[in-house]
């Protein structure tokens, strides 16, 4: 056995970096098993808000009441999340659970969309809730930039509001399906509207850049419902005359 | 609903020109989109956002570039566990005060929340420990610790606040800083024939039949050199962590290093002076890796 003390390594330096290793590793299985928890109720609340593709727009308040309940569940694991996570410098951690919260993030979106979180925004079917409407159903802070806890971020917001577009392009062509040839025009226009907003973002070469080229897309799939509505003269005749 | 009242007509939506030219600027036509202030928000915030981002990227690359030239520098050095030479000190001042300039002027946008939120430096921070734990054993033959090694990153930063050095970046950094004890040993080899030690009384002078290298209470650069390896191979990172993955990159590297040294001293060993004056080992032999930064 070498002399350590007259080395060139001191032992003390890496049972220290040992030691801290362990430590990240411990923080970091502890937040993979909210994480964990956190996705699976993501999946139920997703897999509850799909039904709306096939449920006519006059029975959604069905799906929305469920789907509520179910985020509900994400709610309750977002504070436990909360809490973990706030014990550390929050970007150290993030990306353990960013992918999450977005997707969290836009099950609260659709189903306010919806018209749930009646309370939340105006009422109606059609509304978009605001990143600090999204955090208030989440109860937690959102774009902190004076303190260092946990908090739902710009990127994120945008990122499940990129998702819902893509929700709802597909929600148009169902809801022709199911014999609902307004509500395609809704959507036309919300998308449209989403559209005109992200299009002032300066955005760099990132995901968020990608994701957001993605959208016009989207918008010119929904033009192509409603121009296959107005072909056949299927608009709702009050939205014509406007 | 607000936006109710103004919705487009069916025929406008056949108007697919709109779709190319989608900028609101242009559509006066119509009403704004009811979020454009909403957007306005986050523009502003995204805007702060990347140019802290890019200034970090900046300055990153300005520190590496200087913590490559001080490396540089230092090959020149010769021996082991003294001052630098005045020639070698003079031509670096430049380049830390190069650094503490860097590190300054991105610190208040490492303050806070944004501590860890700018990974692009650590490019540069890893590149600045290559530099600072080399000069470290050169002059005192001992790794510098996490903990010394994180207070010079403080200090440099001080003016406006600290800049934070993780752990990973100082332990990812000493793994290159093997790849310039290998260089330093090699060239010391080739020059004067023999491996640098600190040690005035015990040169370890390599001959066939005495003492060999592995003398326990002699120290040079390869006994350091394996002892660091040691010590790096037990580190005990998972996988699943993006530490331990950067560490899996470098650790065939480091190994080769370590190797490159003890073939080299095999050569010196056996051949002995047969070997003429000057003559360089074979340094790139035998490794199927990625070289080593800067050889």
């Amino acid at each position: 056995m070498p002399n350590h003390a007259a080395g060139m390594v001191d032992p003390a330096i890496f049972e220290h970096l040992q030691e801290k290793i362990d430590e990240d590793v411990t923080f970091r299985d502890a937040l993979r098993d909210i994480v964990q928890q956190l996705e699976k109720q993501t999946r139920t609340a997703q897999a509850i808000l799909s039904r709306a593709h096939s449920t006519p727009s006059a029975q959604t308040s069905d799906v929305v009441r469920a789907a509520e309940a179910a985020i509900r569940d994400e709610i309750t694991t977002v504070a436990g999340l909360s809490v973990q996570a706030s014990k550390q410098p929050y970007y150290k951690w993030n990306d353990v659970w960013t992918r999450k919260m977005q997707d969290v993030c836009q099950t609260i979106l659709f189903c306010g969309w919806l018209n749930g979180f009646a309370q939340v925004g105006q009422d109606g079917a059609g509304k978009l809730l605001t990143i600090e409407e999204v955090g208030g159903v989440l109860n937690v802070p959102v774009n902190l930039k004076d303190s260092d806890a946990f908090h739902l971020t710009i990127e994120e917001y945008l990122l499940a509001l990129v998702s819902l577009i893509e929700e709802l392009a597909r929600l148009a062509r169902n809801s022709v399906t199911l014999g609902d040839f307004r509500r395609p025009l809704q959507i036309s226009q919300f998308i449209k509207d989403v559209h005109a907003g992200f299009s002032i973002l300066n955005l760099k070469n990132d995901i968020l850049r990608k994701r957001v080229d993605g959208i016009k897309y989207r918008v010119k799939e929904v033009e192509d419902v409603v121009y296959d509505l107005s072909l056949r003269d299927l608009l709702p005749k009050d939205e014509e005359h406007t | 609903m607000s936006r109710a009242g103004n919705k487009r007509s069916a025929t406008e939506a056949f108007d697919k020109s709109k779709m190319d030219n989608r900028n609101v600027k242009d559509d006066t036509s119509k009403p704004q989109s009811p979020f454009l202030s909403m957007f306005e928000g986050f523009r502003a915030e995204l805007d702060e956002h990347h140019d802290r981002r890019e200034r970090v990227i900046k300055a990153s690359r300005d520190i590496t570039a200087a913590s490559k030239k001080i490396i540089f520098s230092l090959q020149r050095i010769r021996t082991l566990k003294k001052q630098i030479p005045l020639f070698v000190h003079k031509a670096n001042q430049q380049y830390w005060e190069t650094i503490e300039t860097q590190y300054t002027a991105i610190s208040r946008d490492v303050q806070g929340i944004n501590a860890y939120r700018y990974r692009s430096i650590t490019g540069g921070n890893q590149e600045f420990i290559e530099a600072l734990t080399f000069q470290h054993y050169l002059e005192q033959q001992q790794l510098i610790s996490y903990e010394e090694a994180k207070l010079r990153v403080v200090k440099l930063g001080s003016e406006r606040g600290e800049v934070m050095l993780t752990m990973d970046d100082y332990v990812l950094g000493v793994f290159d800083m093997t790849g310039e004890l290998m260089r330093f040993a090699i060239t010391a080899m080739a020059m004067s024939g023999q491996l640098p030690s600190g040690d005035e009384e015990s040169e370890s002078i390599p001959q066939r039949s005495s003492k060999m290298d592995t003398a326990p209470q002699s120290r040079n650069v390869l006994t350091d050199l394996r002892e660091l390896r040691a010590s790096l191979e037990k580190l005990d990172v998972p996988y699943s962590m993006n530490f331990g993955r950067d560490i899996g990159k470098k650790m065939g590297v480091m190994r080769n290093s370590v190797e490159k040294v003890e073939n080299a001293l095999y050569g010196l060993v056996v051949r002995g002076s047969e070997r003429p004056k000057g003559w360089m080992p074979e340094l790139t032999q035998g490794s199927g890796r990625e070289e080593i930064e800067g050889y």
